[in-house]
């Protein structure tokens, strides 16, 4: 168990009143003016738990689960199925509530769902009965914000995407790939602190996952916004992350946390070539393995 | 909008899944398949071309009519009556009023009626989807009177009502909420598990969930609903129309077969076909019209598991 992490990073709590209310103030534009504070811790975990009570045997998918994300970082949660990330994401996003411990957003505990953060779904989830557009607007239709602003607000963020001249279609006509991204832009139209990714390409094909990896690195570094990223592709979290975060199963729990030793901005592909890659890679697949490596 | 799709829109989900099993299990056509959707594409007559299956039904009419029509060479005219005479029948009954009068009145109160079970179905499926108490509550209810043979209830609504129009539509409302509620009531929970992660996620409160996402999410099922409901509903009206003060197309039916007028009874149930017929279809015209998404969507979902 390597908590350094968390004992290095869980200095100050600092409350951003600027950051407080969510995008429901027109004045916060969309673009990198969100200024991340890196360092500052953003989302805190401290000692979830998650049992799933079962007639033939009881599952316990998360095990005293303890450790921060800072503002502004994109961390991966890796780890075979099963091992609780995919749990521990919803239990984030309030979809799911925990047994003990809490989660804390901003020095606040989190309870219920919270509307500073956004969910990008494994099986996206777009309504057919709504147009792309109208599915985009969504969020901020729940949050009151006036139809003419949802709707330039919602193009916004479909043009960012590359979906903008597909507005008015309904979603069901897209490819896998473009509904997807029309997923990511649902869920960042509301401008999330922090955006909750559930395995979003897990449904994809091989090229359209990777260009897809391209386009979210690429819009995380423009928003600026704080990503939690739930994979058991070992690759893709090496590709996007700062951070990984590695899980086991039975129970369910966080064993180490790595960091990702590789340049930015990583839209270059040879970044998956680079030496560091290599080794964190076998590193990790050996300790999700069981096996003890050396750390890279 | 349904551009992606290899059927035309117009086919309706039980038939897409139909021809898609069809299509999987017998890729090569076999003799015994018919001669209409995708499998016969060996064609039996290729010189027909696009117009083959239009040609086939035709056939198959003129066939049917003049079968009939010959039928009255060794049957008395008094049992199923010939082609010939049912048309002049339907002139006769049209010109003097009698037929548009019956076919109005029992148009309005079929439409009054599902109008009716559509609001209470809708809304307690929906209620029943949505809130685990009412669902709990209502469940032993539901299954009683969805089981209770509907045609028992035609004396009780002449008791509640009397015999006037509003027992009939009382009778078609009482037949036609089962199929709607349930499967409003099944909708909701198909919306329960796909879509609600998308509401919550959103911070959705109970209300505009219950708005946005289980009514529109619950519309395929609720089409279904209204589909069988017609079809049970048809039966009602007539049914009502025969028993309750003979009105209408059922009150004609009696009138004419009591008398044994069959040229004059078989315009009027050939009147009640096309009236149900008429509904049948402006339903699939709004479905296809407002909500495209179903044709569309079923077929792909189906596709893709």
């Amino acid at each position: 168990m390597d908590r350094s992490n968390l004992s290095r990073k869980a200095a100050s709590q600092v409350i951003d009143p600027s950051t407080t209310s969510l995008g429901v103030s027109p004045s916060a534009p969309a673009g990198p003016g969100t200024a991340p504070d890196p360092g500052r811790q953003i989302l805190e975990y401290r000692n979830v738990s998650k049992t799933f009570p079962g007639e033939a045997r009881t599952v316990v998918a998360l095990d005293g689960v303890s450790f921060s994300v800072q503002e502004g970082e994109f961390i991966s949660l890796v780890g075979p199925s099963g091992c609780g990330k995919t749990t521990l994401l919803r239990i984030t996003d309030g979809l799911e509530t925990a047994d003990e411990g809490e989660i804390r957003l901003d020095g606040r505990a989190l309870s219920g769902v919270s509307r500073e953060m956004s969910y990008v779904f494994q099986d996206i989830n777009l309504l057919p009965w709504r147009s792309v557009i109208q599915n985009v607007e969504l969020g901020l239709e729940v949050r009151g914000v006036p139809k003419a602003e949802r709707r330039s607000r919602a193009m916004e963020v479909l043009e960012m995407v590359g979906l903008g001249a597909v507005a008015s279609v309904p979603p069901y006509t897209l490819s896998g790939g473009m509904q997807q991204r029309v997923g990511v832009a649902r869920a960042v139209a509301v401008r999330p602190k922090v955006l909750l990714m559930d395995e979003p390409f897990g449904q994809l094909d091989n090229f359209t996952r990777e260009s897809l990896q391209v386009e979210i690195a690429e819009l995380w570094q423009k928003l600026g916004t704080t990503i939690v990223f739930v994979t058991h592709d070992v690759d893709e979290a090496i590709f996007l992350s700062d951070r990984i975060a590695l899980f086991l199963p039975e129970p369910g729990r966080l064993t180490e946390i790595v960091d990702v030793d590789l340049p930015r901005p990583r839209t270059d592909y040879d970044v998956r070539a680079h030496p560091n890659a290599i080794k964190l890679r076998s590193y990790i697949m050996d300790h999700l393995r069981g096996d003890r490596g050396v750390r890279p | 909008m349904a551009s992606g799709q290899p059927n035309p829109p117009t086919l309706t989900e039980e038939t897409l899944v139909a021809e898609t099993r069809m299509a999987a299990a017998a890729p090569v056509p076999t003799p015994a398949a018919p001669v209409v959707g995708p499998v016969a594409n060996r064609s039996v007559m290729p010189f027909l071309g696009a117009r083959r299956d239009l040609i086939a039904k035709m056939v198959a009419v003129i066939a049917a009519l003049a079968l009939w029509q010959a039928s009255s060479a060794f049957l008395k005219p008094i049992f199923i009556s010939t082609p010939s005479k049912v048309v002049s029948a339907l002139i006769n009954l049209i010109g003097n009023g009698q037929l548009p009068g019956a076919f109005l009145r029992s148009l309005i109160e079929m439409l009054i009626g599902m109008a009716i079970a559509a609001g209470v179905g809708i809304a307690v499926g929906l209620l029943m989807g949505r809130i685990r108490l009412v669902e709990r509550a209502l469940d032993p209810v539901v299954a009683f009177g969805n089981a209770t043979p509907s045609i028992a209830l035609l004396p009780v609504m002449e008791v509640w009502f009397g015999i006037g129009t509003s027992a009939r539509v009382a009778f078609i409302m009482v037949i036609c909420t089962w199929p709607l509620l349930v499967n409003t009531y099944a909708g909701a929970r198909a919306v329960r598990g796909r879509y609600l992660d998308v509401g919550n996620a959103f911070g959705m409160s109970g209300w505009q969930q219950t708005w946005k996402i289980y009514l529109p999410g619950a519309m395929p099922f609720i089409f279904v609903g209204l589909r069988i409901a017609l079809a049970v509903g048809a039966v009602g009206m007539i049914l009502g129309g025969q028993e309750i003060g003979q009105s209408g197309l059922g009150g004609l039916t009696a009138d004419f077969g009591s008398y044994s007028e069959t040229a004059d009874l078989v315009a009027t149930i050939v009147t009640t076909t096309a009236l149900a017929m008429f509904l049948f279809g402006a339903f699939r015209r709004i479905q296809d019209w407002r909500f495209p998404w179903i044709a569309a969507t079923s077929a792909g979902r189906r596709q893709a598991k």
